[in-house]
């Protein structure tokens, strides 16, 4: 696992610092001591040590610190590609005809929003391929689509389509599977007595079950995933969902705020 | 969560152990706004899919209403200021 590899790694970083410091340590006491150099010897020590205990934590706490840094640089990176092709949208949209009713114009905006958001994934989800494959079918927006994602060999999308399919007939052939093993263990049972009826774990599992089902309408390209993977994407849409809601709401308010110091000057 | 039985509902290929379930769901715990002293290990995976589900669809309307917005504050950009043709230039 990730983080026991983490800790071993961290743990072999202090032993071979430690013997380093040793090693190093030992050197400088038999040239000092062939010396007579033993003033110079404490303050040397001192500093090496003060050197080595701050060398050694920064060792440490780059490490950790680099998988948060990651994290972070990917969400702006998310960001910054978001916004990119978010803008590059709009301006093919909004740039046929400025006389547009409000719900139009919203409606477009909303849409370059998620086309920007699904294409900045780079084809590395199957929720943003999915959502570019729904977008793609309604024909207007093909050139938009074309403009954003790029040229079609980029991402495969029979490939996906196999192995949600694939997916399909294993899921479908292991329930059958299941269907049968119940089937017996409940004809095993009735000879056995009443069986052991567990209603709190019954209850539980109707409503994953349910919530499963909610949660794989909201995700786009849900209904065709196992639970494994509608976790993990459903993990990876709301972190992308955030970074378009922040991005979104930022260009808002500086709009926003342009068009109030306009005014302003204006009235003044 | 459900049973320590062998889930034969899952990928057939590799076996997908509960424990990976579970730790998935409490990284999506974590994920979920709210009270994080409370939602150490109490919650169930019914509880943390509902919430999930209502974090998206939360989202979800925040990115309507965002839109709504927006195309309010772009209809009414007035034509000739600077900072418009500065909003304009940029996207329209």
């Amino acid at each position: 696992d990730k983080k026991q590899i983490n800790k071993a790694f961290n743990s072999i970083l202090i032993l071979l610092n430690s013997f380093f410091h040793s090693f190093i340590f030992y050197c400088y006491s038999f040239v000092a001591s062939q010396h007579h150099h033993h003033h110079h010897f404490i303050s040397f020590f001192h500093f090496y040590t003060s050197h080595g205990y701050i060398t050694f934590n920064l060792l440490i706490s780059s490490r950790i610190e680099g998988n948060i840094y990651k994290m972070h640089t990917s969400s702006s990176n998310l960001k910054r590609e978001f916004l990119k092709k978010w803008v590059r949208g709009l301006q093919i949209c909004c740039s046929s005809k400025k006389e547009m009713d409000l719900q139009e114009r919203k409606k477009k905006i909303k849409l370059c929003a998620d086309i920007a958001l699904a294409s900045a994934k780079n084809a590395t989800t199957s929720w943003s391929n999915a959502l570019i494959s729904e977008a793609k079918k309604d024909g207007e927006n093909a050139i938009l689509v074309d403009n954003l994602v790029g040229p079609e060999s980029y991402f495969e999308p029979t490939k996906t389509a196999h192995r949600t399919t694939g997916n399909c007939h294993r899921r479908v052939r292991s329930k059958k599977i299941l269907k049968k093993s119940c089937n017996v263990g409940q004809r095993f049972k009735k000879k056995m007595g009443p069986p052991r009826f567990d209603l709190a774990t019954y209850v539980a599992k109707r409503l994953v079950k349910k919530r499963t089902q909610v949660l794989k309408r909201l995700v786009p390209g849900g209904e065709a995933m196992d639970e494994f993977s509608l976790i993990k994407e459903a993990l990876d849409y709301i972190l992308s969902l955030r970074v378009q809601v922040d991005v979104m709401r930022s260009f808002a308010n500086a709009t926003e705020l342009l068009n109030q110091s306009h005014v302003s000057s204006i009235v003044d | 969560m459900s049973s320590r039985r062998s889930r034969q509902s899952s990928s057939g290929g590799p076996r997908i152990t509960d424990d990976q379930i579970i730790q998935l769901v409490s990284k999506l715990q974590q994920l979920l706004p709210g009270t994080h002293i409370q939602r150490s290990n109490k919650a169930s995976a019914s509880k943390v899919l509902q919430e999930t589900c209502n974090y998206v669809r939360s989202l979800h309307r925040e990115v309507d209403d965002l839109s709504d917005r927006l195309s309010q504050l772009l209809s009414t950009i007035d034509a000739d200021s600077p900072e418009a043709s500065i909003i304009r230039s940029l996207i329209m």
